[in-house]
């Protein structure tokens, strides 16, 4: 029953009526309406609903309403004041300290308590203090760079300004290349930006599913008679009340059922989906569902599910449950090895990671009365969503309008359609009303589709010299009980090898399996991070056999301007021989090398990755990106429309800003309304890092259109040829006597008066034929390719195994870095992932393939106490096929921080760890072996 | 996740917490709810009845008298960190609540709730159990103490009982010349669980170790005295007592001998134990200098 209290928030004091678990966030969320108090982990794990309570920071997750009757609470709602922002919003917003903005508004009242506890903490103070709040993006290193800003701004000091050196290529731009704050910053950091999860809709009913506690079983009947019953119940649904179709992520392998029909696959598998007034009363139905299973033998090892008395996942396909197999070889490794001085051939083992965005999944679908479903969804690719449901659906593309709201962070965790958006479309079409469905942490790891664990069999041969004759790898992925995205992911771990250094033979032998474990699919850098991890860590110890330093071993080999790959990828620039070189000097490498005291060692890593994949996942003959821009009547704004999707690292802000230079006027005179299905044109949204390169693209080319059009409303104002005219800094003048000019928005008014609207149109299109003609060439095709080196510094206490990692120095060629405040963002927030993947980051699974560290709690991901230092470059150099010569780093600067880690560790206690993560257990156990072994000698 | 119904109190004295307690069938006090929420969410526990002990004053207080430092139950773990009182007697105390959790957790979690939680990785008991605490537990009109060191039964298992409200915990004040010190191993920098810790009490008196107590934490069902390690330093010269030293390595090597470790997802049991001997020298190593430099003063 409710209970009356009386709360301050904010300064206005509530009088409201609650029930004696409502916790204070969802006092706050529900019945309050600000929603800008964040739900992250309901565990207290997270720090996303930090609120200030009496003065002091809590997770509001962990504290009962009733608790705090009487209390005043402070929100980010109640932080800045009409006009401005806190100085500490300020600061986030200025400093690029936000990019999905999920945690942003936890962090900022913790950090608002910290400078109200000490006004003048230190940066080791600050690291620890703020360690509670977790961000997955950052790397937290603009969260600190904003925190002592803000310190300043409320201290009343000086602020020392950022020494930054342009790229060349961005010189003579006036919007493209200039560190502005993402456009997006203030809503993030006031509350304001509405997630899915922070909308609600008249009637909303809620979703629930129910998962499968069985690792491998056969259901045999479902009841939900006694669910039914359950006041509040709306609707079951299980699978045989969906269509019979098959689903998934790349069309060869459609093997998901929409909900279980006869058969479960794993733990967290899909069994059947209830809709009622509110979550718990789905939680309650779900207990009251009875399923009955026949359980089957289950398997979780790779190499245990290939032998052929091994249970199978599929009885149709996937013999010896192998879900894929590639066979690649390239030139002769025979020969190749034969001309070797040097071999070596090593066994690496990855990690099962999972990308853990801050924002849980959620999707809210809603029916008109004309047979259309709407779909707000926290995604990452709204047109394969919409693509996807219409498929299962069975209706038109213009029947269903999927609009993506603020994502809180993907990294490939919402890179396909989820169980969640299709069932929240089952569940409203079958009660009328809307039904919200969300994830908890706990049902996303389940759901699944992070990192694949490779085991990977690497063999390189070297002349005297360190040329790279021949390159041999297996790999074997452990995929988990779906396909998703796995067979790209395969194939993806085979072809990228070939990207960074220049080798004439390789082959490749890879193997995806099906187990019974939660489904594996695209996580940052996309099947490349272990086999790079691999390489690096192999040619780091073959470098060291032939007495060779491993950075001048990359240098040998390092990759050049248009080069074609041996397996067909086409290199066009490259600037990664002054990566290498960036990162030598700045690391003081020679100086270090070989002259650290033990337990402190150095490593070098590379990286690199596509810029935008060069065919789409399915079968399309659309352009793969595009763009409508839309001049207001008056001039005076331009809408554009993009259908790429803006997950936190900040492509709206990118891709305005091309159009912006293509256009000539400058960022406060441009909107933009990205991924919405019924407004933007399709665009297949941000996987493959493909966003800036062709989002970017198609948006210079609309701003183009528009430019070419208002220039020639500004001749006939100004009574000159169109052709001596240009547009630049919101004016269109005669380029050679600037003084002779209009305001842009005169030319727009012009135009429109004259012609009606002023719309431009973009589009992009990778090169048709790109790559080779053999199964499998497309995957690792790109426009162009990114590359990137860095240095680390560790120390390891050498008694307990226990790593600190102290520096990154790292160099991207990222091409014309078009917002280098963004890029640097990515760099950094790439190396702190990279670093707790490396160290931390593992799932691990009970004998009953039930996952053991399914929270935020014992799945433990890197706090700003655990950050080192970063120092990020970018290098000078352009590419052709990019816009203003841009191509990626989010997922590329993932890439060369296993490798560089794994070395630096290696370095510093004299023995190699081959299996990731890299835990002070392992690191403990490697010494006291090596200690052995040399005590033996 | 939900948070099943229950009735809910919220007393403004001990006395009405108790009576309130022994009227349930199935009541629990919950003081900051930092592990009970999390319990009550996951569906671990269940409750008829929830008494919030957060408006009892009585239970926030800490005081002294001439041979005891008494912290209320209900002190939460930043509230701990800032006492100058405890500052100023037992400093350790305030190191080990700043390892607890994150700011926020130790924002609303309390002392008392920490140990009665009665996690066998709680950062909290090896130094109470170090400095020779005890508890304070009340109920109904019953008072009662139990060393703190008894307290513990099992990993979440403690001795409260049904109708119980822990009300203090009291340390006693040592003689002079006393430093302790505690170490945590965990797996990141910040807000992260004890794989090992390990609580060291010294005593000197004339460069003699006078009394100690060694407590080794997250390797056994709950924190336990090493008696063993104990027992090593004891009596001993703390010249005796210096890095790499014979006697040093064999304190460390008696409190990995006294744990019980298992193999979970942080760490396995032959880890555990060889990084808690090397704790547990650091620990005593640290633990000397900080009596030697209170017996400067």
């Amino acid at each position: 029953m409710k209970k009356i209290i009386n709360i301050n928030v904010n300064g206005d004091n509530h009088e409201v009526a609650v029930r004696p678990g409502t916790t204070l966030l969802d006092l706050l969320r529900d019945e309050l309406n600000l929603t800008g108090t964040k739900k992250g982990c309901e565990l207290g794990d997270c720090g996303a609903c930090t609120v200030i309570l009496d003065g002091k920071a809590v997770n509001s997750c962990l504290v009962l309403a009733l608790d705090a009757d009487g209390k005043k609470v402070k929100t980010i709602e109640g932080l800045a004041g009409s006009k401005h922002l806190h100085p500490v919003q300020q600061a986030f917003v200025e400093k690029g300290a936000i990019q999905c903005g999920y945690c942003t508004p936890g962090m900022i009242m913790r950090v608002v308590s910290i400078l109200d506890e000490n006004p003048d903490p230190t940066k080791e103070e600050i690291k620890k203090a703020l360690s509670g709040n977790l961000c997955r993006c950052t790397g937290y290193t603009k969260i600190i760079e904003a925190v002592e800003a803000a310190k300043a701004y409320i201290n009343g000091m000086e602020q020392p300004e950022i020494e930054y050196q342009p790229q060349k290529s961005a010189l003579d731009l006036s919007v493209v290349g200039k560190r502005l704050p993402k456009i997006d910053a203030p809503d993030k950091a006031t509350g304001k930006a509405l997630f899915t999860d922070d909308l609600a809709f008249p009637k909303m009913l809620y979703g629930k599913l129910l998962l499968s506690p069985l690792p491998h079983a056969l259901i045999k009947s479902i009841n939900t008679k006694r669910a039914l019953a359950l006041p509040g119940v709306k609707a079951i649904m299980t699978g045989d009340d969906v269509p019979d179709i098959k689903w998934g992520t790349s069309p060869p392998r459609y093997d998901e059922n929409v909900l279980a029909k006869n058969k479960v696959r794993y733990v967290g598998d899909v069994v059947a989906a209830v809709a009622a007034v509110d979550e718990e009363t789905c939680y309650k139905a779900l207990q009251l569902i009875e399923v009955e299973y026949e359980e089957l033998p289950a398997v979780f090892d790779p190499m245990e599910a290939m032998k052929e008395a091994a249970p199978r996942l599929f009885d149709d396909k996937y013999e010896n449950n192998i879900n894929t197999h590639i066979d690649h070889h390239f030139g002769d490794i025979d020969l190749g090895f034969a001309e070797a001085d040097h071999i070596r051939e090593e066994r690496f083992v990855g990690n099962r990671t999972y990308q853990n965005p801050m924002e849980p999944h959620c999707s809210i679908a809603e029916w008109d009365n004309h047979g259309r479903v709407t779909l707000h969804t926290s995604t990452q690719v709204v047109h394969y969503v919409h693509h996807q449901l219409s498929r299962i659906l069975n209706l038109p593309l213009g029947n269903i309008r999927v609009i993506m709201t603020y994502c809180g962070g993907g990294f490939g965790a919402k890179a396909a359609t989820t169980t969640i958006e299709v069932m929240s479309c089952f569940l409203a079409k079958e009660t009328g009303c809307p039904v919200k469905m969300r994830f908890n942490r706990e049902e996303m790891y389940l759901f699944g589709r992070g990192r694949h664990k490779q085991y990977i069999d690497l063999k390189i041969g070297v002349k005297n010299d360190g040329t790279i004759t021949a390159v041999k790898h297996k790999a074997i992925l452990e995929g988990g009980a779906y396909s998703s995205f796995g067979i790209v992911s395969a194939y993806y771990a085979g072809s990228m090898l070939t990207t960074l250094y220049k080798f004439a033979n390789y082959k490749y032998d890879g193997y995806r399996i099906n187990t019974n474990l939660p489904p594996c699919g695209a996580f940052r850098g996309h099947g490349c991070p272990h086999p790079r991890f691999a390489f690096e860590s192999l040619l780091s110890m073959i470098a060291d056999d032939i007495g060779m330093d491993p950075i001048d071993i990359r240098l040998k080999n390092a990759m050049e301007p248009e080069y074609r790959t041996c397996n067909d990828l086409d290199i066009h620039s490259c600037e990664f021989t002054a990566c290498l070189e960036d990162v030598k000097k700045k690391s003081h490498w020679d100086s270090k090398r070989g002259n650290l005291p033990k337990g402190r060692g150095i490593g070098i890593g590379c990286g690199g990755f596509v810029s935008g994949a060069g065919y789409p996942i399915y079968r399309s003959q659309f352009p793969h990106s595009n763009a409508i821009i839309k001049i207001l009547e008056d001039g005076s704004k331009a809408m554009l429309y993009i259908g790429d999707a803006d997950i936190g690292q900040g492509s709206d802000t990118v891709l305005a800003m091309a159009a912006c230079e293509a256009m000539g006027i400058t960022m406060d005179r441009i909107s933009v309304v990205s991924a919405d299905s019924d407004l933007t044109p399709i665009g297949f949204g941000a996987y493959s890092s493909r966003v800036t390169l062709m989002g970017g693209n198609a948006c210079k080319m609309a701003g183009e259109e528009i430019k070419k059009q208002l220039l020639q409303a500004a001749s006939e104002i100004l009574n000159v040829d169109a052709n001596i005219l240009e547009a630049k800094d919101n004016k269109i003048y005669v380029k050679d006597k600037p003084e002779i000019s209009i305001p842009w928005e005169d030319a727009g008014f012009a135009y429109f008066s004259n012609n009606g609207p002023l719309v431009g149109k973009g589009h992009y299109s990778p090169p048709k034929g790109l790559g080779g003609k053999y199964k499998g060439a497309a995957v690792g095709t790109s426009p162009a390719y990114s590359f990137s080196a860095t240095v680390c510094e560790v120390e390891v206490d050498m008694e307990t195994g226990k790593v600190k990692v102290l520096n990154f120095w790292d160099a991207h060629d990222c091409g014309t870095a078009i917002n280098p405040m963004s890029a640097e963002g990515q760099a950094e927030g790439a190396v702190v992932m990279g670093m707790s993947e490396v160290l931390f980051e593992n799932e691990v699974f009970d004998k009953n393939g039930k996952m053991l560290n399914a929270d935020l709690h014992n799945y433990l991901i890197a706090t700003s106490a655990d950050m080192p230092e970063i120092s990020s470059t970018l290098v000078d150099s352009y590419e052709p096929a990019g816009p203003f010569g841009a191509k990626e780093i989010g997922e590329g600067a993932t890439l060369p921080i296993l490798g560089a880690l794994a070395n630096a560790i290696a370095n510093a206690i004299g023995v190699r760890i081959f299996e990731l993560p890299i835990t002070p257990e392992k690191v403990l156990k490697a010494i006291a072996e090596a200690n052995k072994v040399n005590s033996d000698s | 996740m939900y948070i099943s119904d229950f009735n809910y109190h919220k007393p403004k004295t001990l006395k009405e917490a108790l009576e309130l307690l022994h009227k349930s069938d199935n009541g629990a006090p919950i003081a900051g709810g930092t592990d009970m929420l999390v319990e009550l969410k996951q569906g671990l526990r269940q409750h008829q009845d929830i008494i919030s002990l957060t408006n009892i004053e009585e239970l926030k207080v800490i005081n002294e008298d001439p041979d005891q430092l008494y912290i209320g139950a209900g002190t939460t773990h930043s509230e701990i960190i800032a006492s100058d009182l405890i500052k100023k007697i037992y400093p350790v105390i305030a190191e080990a609540a700043s390892k607890v959790g994150t700011a926020q957790i130790r924002n609303t979690g309390t002392l008392g709730g920490n140990l009665c939680t009665g996690s066998s990785c709680c950062d909290t008991a090896p130094v109470l159990i170090a400095l020779g605490a005890g508890v304070e537990i009340a109920n109904g009109s019953q008072l009662k103490i139990i060393p703190l060191k008894d307290f513990f039964i099992h990993n979440k298992q403690t001795m409260i009982k049904k109708g119980d409200i822990m009300t203090r915990i009291i340390v006693p004040k040592q003689a002079s010349c006393v430093g302790a010190h505690y170490e945590k191993f965990g797996l990141r920098e910040a807000a992260s669980i004890s794989v090992v810790s390990v609580a060291v009490m010294v005593q000197l008196k004339n460069n003699i170790i006078n009394d100690a107590c060694i407590v080794i934490g997250a390797v056994a069902p709950t924190a336990i005295i090493s008696q063993r390690s104990t027992n090593v330093v004891k009596g001993k010269n703390v010249s005796e007592l210096t890095e790499n030293s014979t006697l040093l390595k064999r304190a460390g090597k008696a409190a990995a001998e006294d744990s019980v470790p298992i193999d979970d997802i942080r760490a396995g049991a032959q880890y555990r134990r060889d990084i808690l001997n090397v704790l547990t020298q650091r620990a005593i190593l640290r633990a000397i200098e900080k009596a030697e430099s209170k017996c400067k003063n």
